[in-house]
């Protein structure tokens, strides 16, 4: 198997008693688009700060592309975290020339990001004038300057409205799609599930889940039913299927046990002489998970 | 290393603050040390006493080599507006956040100590350059006679002001860096001569050995006040090897406490 992109183990970080990051361990491969998820105050940021050279772990390691890290490396990575920071009185141009004197690169890619981003035209006015959305932009520029492996996006559609959010959904859709590992940190889990392949949920700087997006809405069903029949819920509760029945409104709830499906619940009412007129199969949400899981972890 | 040079003036030259306050600084540099003996005639006319009795052609203000120590002793009053432009620099870093975003985009910690030290080794170099142009001209204008071998036989005070440059430069990013906010940093900067001068004269019965080694008191005696001569009294007409050694120290101190303050700091 190829060397995984990062490899994090037992990082830890401590501001004085507050523990803000503990015990992380993580591990995202090549091509992977990889979201964090947590409320805010989880240790989101702390984990790609530590990540990015400009925390101090307490504890732990990690190694980038399987080498231990260093400022060489982070060159190779482009990382945006939390909000973008720029030079104010630097034009946006002036701002990515700087960044490409940090990292060493051709000035030549400039002209090319700055269109990625659609900040050509402005990219001769000072920074301090852009709005929210170009900022993030430029951010976005500035990450992909170096031409990087790896890009990391903290909270990158945070305050955009949503043509912006839009915007950056689509750059990010079509930088992943290029090949590029990126690590997406995030609140907005809606977000997390249109673009991300895996996913890792913090709390309170535990790693609470990890694992591929694909198996959210694995597992037990849930199936909506609405039929004109007075002993629907106990019909419903007959079936060999059936976990649990929950009144929601106009509809029955059944929580099917695993490997039962709507259709055999279906068949079932059907076969009683129950003819249903909305039968319909709840996709589980990342959101539905996410709360899940933390709920889970806060009853431990 | 001059890659570092470069990321950190690519900061500065688009800066407007920085040429305001570098203009700002050359410019009351400039005139000031040039314009000695125009601040001689304009005291003798308007004190009659003063005209009468001395007769300001006689004061070798400008005569080689005193001008070395007498130019570049005025000089170091006005570093002070240099330092001041060093304290914007670094804690512009801090108040952007640019600082962090600089160690993300691939900078190490001590890259951007250095990108800082360059700068400010620059800033010294070219203050020497810049008296170094206004004493030969001068110099030239105002010396008697010119004595070919006399002309740079004071020359070694250059070195003394750039090591009171640097040192004090240094000094100033060390603060900026602990303090991280501008307008702290400048009362701090601004009161340093003052509480030393308090703590001195508080051990000057006790142990008054230790007073050379104070840093801005060991900055300051890197060029002593030289006018003290014209008046008949011993000065100092050399640069002390002491006090270098104790610039020096200093000078190393500042940098790795800036160092190691870096270097633990979460950013």
């Amino acid at each position: 198997m190829a060397t995984p992109v990062l490899t994090v183990k037992g990082l830890t970080k401590n501001f004085g008693k507050l523990c803000a990051v503990n015990q992380i361990n993580l591990q995202v491969n090549q091509g992977e688009v990889f979201g964090m998820l947590g409320p805010n105050g989880s240790g989101k940021t702390t984990t790609l700060g530590m990540l990015m050279g400009v925390v101090n772990p307490t504890a732990g390691e990690f190694s980038w592309f399987g080498q231990p890290p260093t400022h060489h490396i982070r060159k190779k990575i482009g990382a945006v975290l939390e909000h973008p920071i720029f030079y104010p009185y630097l034009s946006g141009q002036k701002n990515l020339e700087l960044n490409a004197t940090i990292k060493q690169t051709d000035f030549n890619n400039i002209a090319k990001v700055l269109d990625i981003v659609e900040l050509t035209a402005r990219r001769n006015d000072a920074y301090k004038t852009y709005s929210l959305g170009m900022k993030q932009r430029l951010a976005i520029a500035s990450a992909l300057l170096n031409d990087p492996t790896v890009l990391i996006l903290d909270e990158p559609t945070n305050g955009l409205d949503p043509m912006g959010i839009a915007e950056i959904r689509t750059i990010i859709k079509r930088i992943a799609a290029d090949g590029k590992t990126i690590i997406l940190a995030s609140h907005l889990l809606d977000e997390v599930q249109k673009v991300c392949t895996h996913f890792a949920i913090l709390r309170k700087g535990n790693l609470v889940h990890s694992g591929p997006v694909d198996d959210v809405g694995k597992g037990e069903e849930i199936v909506e039913v609405i039929a004109f029949h007075d002993d629907l819920p106990a019909h419903l509760n007959q079936f060999q299927g059936t976990k649990e029945v929950k009144k929601d409104g106009q509809f029955y709830l059944v929580k099917m046990n695993n490997g039962f499906h709507s259709a055999e619940l279906n068949r079932f009412l059907f076969e009683k002489g129950i003819v249903v007129s909305h039968l319909a199969t709840q996709k589980k949400s990342l959101e539905k998970q996410f709360l899940e899981i933390l709920a889970e972890n806060n009853t431990h | 290393m001059l890659h570092l040079l470069k990321i950190d003036l690519k900061k500065l030259t688009s800066y407007r603050t920085f040429w305001v306050v570098c203009g700002l600084y050359f410019i009351t540099l400039g005139f000031t040390t040039a314009s000695g003996m125009e601040f001689l005639k304009w005291l003798a006319n308007k004190s009659v006493e003063f005209g009468a009795t001395i007769n300001i052609n006689r004061i070798p203000l400008y005569h080689f080599p005193d001008i070395w120590q007498n130019v570049i002793f005025v000089s170091g009053f006005f570093k002070l507006i240099l330092a001041f432009m060093v304290v914007i620099s670094v804690t512009n870093e801090f108040t952007y956040r640019t600082i962090r975003q600089n160690i993300i985009d691939g900078m190490s910690r001590t890259e951007f100590l250095l990108s800082k030290m360059l700068t400010n080794v620059l800033l010294s170099l070219l203050s020497c350059a810049m008296l170094l142009i206004i004493i030969l001209i001068t110099g030239f204008i105002y010396s008697p006679e010119i004595i070919w071998s006399e002309i740079f036989t004071d020359a070694g005070f250059m070195f003394a002001y750039f090591l009171e440059m640097f040192s004090f430069l240094s000094y100033t990013l060390m603060l900026g860096l602990l303090i991280q906010r501008s307008g702290l940093t400048i009362v701090v900067l601004c009161l340093s001569h003052m509480l030393e001068a308090i703590i001195k004269a508080n051990i000057d019965d006790v142990t008054p050995g230790l007073i050379p080694f104070f840093p801005m008191e060991s900055i300051t005696n890197l060029v002593e006040m030289p006018f003290a001569r014209y008046a008949f009294q011993e000065i100092q007409d050399y640069v002390s090897l002491t006090s270098v050694a104790i610039a020096l120290g200093w000078l190393v101190i500042f940098n790795y406490i800036s160092y190691l303050k870096l270097k633990k700091s979460d950013l």
